[in-house]
């Protein structure tokens, strides 16, 4: 029975459809994917799960149960848009939300000290949000998120606006979270964090689920339609071969995208009676690809 | 503890702790701090001002000139008068006869502007043996002057009369000997308790004062802690934390939580008010002019302080609940203050026709008024302070209110539950109620 159970959800705000018939599954130690453009229903879906509004159809479990409160001190949520007190100071504030969910006051405090050092921000305990920089207040709201150490975790867009150095910190604390075996949900908009972090994956367009699973299943899905080719020498009549549709030459070697898998090997051997291959790779479709071409293809 | 369940023990825990928040968030900022000495330091001065009034002034006394021979049958008089009455704030001084009507001015004014004296009196015969008038001459106008003169030229004319009427002592002392009236508040058909069995004018002025400052004190607590409800609940929605407060603990329970948090703030504030001012109260000096005014505050009825208890705590909860409904549906501190608007004329009004009815507390428009849920805290305190409502009539009053509380705490709870998550602009009744729908509320 996997932690987090989510059974073909509906949710409706009068005539408009929010969230139609989504369903998935996130097992213990996994980071499950959630996609979509701004206002496919991310939000909405994540909110459900929280139990802030209750679906208009379908049901979501937790380890087997129904929603209830006592659920809420098993859940993390990280807010897309930053939800902190500004003029409170940090240790009181992140106590006061640990105290919220459950977690003695001694319990907190060490877990908070225990959080700062690890983002190398101890001198944040006494200061105010106002204070610091929208990064670091991202990280002060991620420890607001993990504080009560909850089994499942909803993180809304949890690197934006964050600087690459900060990404990176994020995103390793995430790894280690989903290692220590919990249940994590996370949005976003940033195909290379999903493809990096997540096994699962669901695209959300226009409150629709329009592709869901395995990210390398679905990688296998869609054809290898693209062959990188790097060569001494140069490289001509590439265009000419069949099943190439389209050449694009960088600057150190042709992109050639192909319209079946067979034609990879036509190109292999005409670049070999050219001159020496430096490198040749028929790549898989990325992610970010894929999720174009199934959003895209559906709004035509 | 023990006999509660699981879950009762939790949303008590954290109703607490959201109580515990927001009181140690007030009550340790320094603008609390500051704003409550600042009010402090006001209050003592205010209590103390006619006791530093009275040092400044008692030890004046202003002196006045006057020619001799103007009128001396009255003057001399006057002077005498004035000369022989204990602690007289005014005392006459003679200057001889310079000849001349201007050189007698121009006399009297080198002596005022050398210092002399303050001002100078110019007697003024008329035709006939009428008693002469005076103009008091001077660069202020004191009113207090003018009737210490008055009242010593009466006294001198009586005199004259009475000399003339040969009368005996007794009917003198009969004539002199003040009258006595006084006024007893009485009440026809028994009112509610000991409240208004019969005031004498000192208690009713006590009890005026008392309920006066009472209704000030509800209006300043209702007002000042409803727009901070208000406004921290709207600062809530706008930082976005409420989002994570609701995954964290019930809308209700926050909501009530940080009501309480509120009150205790208040009443932290008031409490520091009140022991300013008796420790004001009990210096020397003014327990002395107390008691010089006839004032004794242990006369104060205790059931009229537990009617202001009641009335506090019911009126602020009513309107506690409508300030924290209206700022869970505003999305933006900038639109908090029109959107209290109507919550801030409910309670200007019962205010103000509190203050109205202070010298009527008969009228029927405040009886009526006392039955009103959002007046009643001010209107009916003041009936059972000035006047003397029946038992049944303060009963069904405290009724109302609190099944209004009750009401009014019901559907902002349900307006909150729904409004906290709603963004953008500030939604109607429709699509409140709409949304309410969609939640399943």
């Amino acid at each position: 029975m996997n932690p987090l159970v989510v059974d073909k959800v509906v949710k409706q705000y009068g005539e408009h459809t929010a969230v139609n018939g989504i369903s998935l599954e996130v097992g213990q130690g996994e980071i499950y994917g959630l996609l979509g453009a701004n206002g496919a229903g991310k939000t909405t879906t994540m909110r459900m799960v929280l139990g802030l509004i209750y679906p208009d159809g379908g049901s979501i479990r937790y380890n087997g149960k129904p929603y209830s409160k006592d659920q809420l001190r098993n859940m993390g949520y990280l807010p897309e848009e930053r939800g902190l007190y500004p003029k409170v100071k940090i240790k009181d504030q992140i106590i006061y939300l640990a105290q919220l969910r459950g977690v003695d006051r001694k319990t907190a405090d060490r877990n908070l000290k225990v959080w700062l050092e690890k983002f190398n921000v101890p001198e944040y305990y006494d200061k105010k949000v106002e204070e610091l920089s929208k990064g670091n207040q991202q990280k002060i709201q991620f420890i607001a998120a993990v504080i009560h150490e909850p089994q499942i975790l909803i993180l809304d867009e949890a690197f934006s606006g964050l600087d690459p150095v900060n990404v990176e910190l994020l995103k390793t604390t995430v790894k280690e979270l989903r290692d220590a075996g919990k249940t994590i949900l996370f949005s976003t908009h940033r195909m290379e964090h999903v493809e990096e972090l997540c096994r699962n994956i669901t695209i959300l367009h226009r409150s629709n689920p329009v592709l869901q699973g395995n990210i390398k299943e679905i990688k296998k899905q869609f054809p290898k339609e693209r062959v990188m080719v790097g060569i001494d020498g140069t490289l001509t009549g590439l265009d000419k071969l069949p099943g190439v549709k389209q050449v694009i030459q960088h600057e150190n070697g042709f992109e050639v995208k192909i319209d079946n898998a067979g034609a990879a090997q036509g190109i292999l051997a005409h670049a070999m009676s050219q001159g020496e291959v430096t490198r040749f790779e028929v790549k898989e479709p990325t992610l970010n690809e894929i999720f174009i071409r199934s959003v895209g293809e559906k709004i035509e | 503890m023990k006999y509660l369940s699981d879950r009762w023990v939790r949303r008590l825990s954290n109703f607490k702790n959201v109580v515990a928040f927001t009181l140690g968030n007030k009550v340790r900022a320094k603008s609390f701090v500051i704003t409550t000495l600042v009010i402090a330091i006001i209050l003592s001065i205010v209590v103390n001002l006619p006791y530093i009034i009275s040092q400044f002034s008692s030890d004046e006394v202003d002196k006045l000139g006057f020619i001799e021979s103007n009128v001396p049958q009255v003057s001399a008089e006057l002077k005498d008068y004035f000369d022989t009455q204990e602690n007289s704030d005014i005392k006459l001084v003679s200057y001889p006869d310079a000849g001349s009507a201007e050189a007698n001015e121009k006399a009297l004014k080198d002596a005022m502007e050398a210092g002399e004296i303050e001002g100078y009196l110019d007697f003024v015969q008329p035709e006939g043996s009428a008693f002469p008038s005076v103009v008091i001459k001077s660069e202020e106008l004191l009113d207090s002057m003018s009737g210490a003169v008055s009242a010593g030229l009466n006294q001198i004319k009586m005199e004259m009369v009475l000399q003339d009427a040969k009368l005996t002592d007794a009917q003198r002392e009969m004539l002199f000997a003040p009258v006595d009236v006084s006024t007893v508040q009485i009440s026809a058909t028994g009112g509610a308790g000991s409240v208004g069995d019969g005031k004498t004018p000192e208690e009713r002025g006590l009890a005026m004062g008392l309920v006066y400052a009472l209704i000030i004190v509800l209006f300043m607590g209702v007002m000042i802690s409803g727009q901070l409800i208000a406004s921290e609940i709207t600062a809530e929605k706008s930082s976005r934390v409420m989002e994570v407060l609701v995954t964290s603990v019930s809308p209700l329970t926050q909501m009530f939580g940080k009501i309480i948090g509120m009150l205790l703030v208040g009443l932290i504030q008031i409490g520091v008010y009140v022991v300013v001012f008796l420790i004001n109260l009990g210096l020397p000096h003014n327990s002395e002019m107390l008691s010089e005014m006839n004032i004794d505050l242990s006369a104060i009825d205790p059931m009229l302080l537990v009617y202001a208890v009641i009335f506090y705590f019911a009126g602020y909860f009513l309107y506690a609940t409508l300030f924290a409904a209206v700022g869970s549906i505003v999305s933006r501190t900038e639109d908090l203050g029109q959107a209290v608007m109507p919550i801030t004329f409910l309670s200007l009004a019962g205010f103000y026709i509190a203050i109205f009815g202070m010298t009527t507390p008969n009228a029927t428009f405040i009886e009526v008024s006392s039955f009103i849920p959002f007046f009643s805290p001010f209107i009916m305190f003041l009936r059972i302070g000035l006047s003397d409502p029946a038992l049944w009539e303060v009963l069904l009053s405290i009724g109302i209110l609190f099944g209004s509380i009750f009401l009014f705490g019901w559907l902002s709870a349900r307006i909150y539950r729904t409004g906290v998550l709603m963004y953008g602009k500030r939604p109607s009744f429709k699509e409140l109620r709409k949304a309410m729908k969609a939640y399943k509320l």
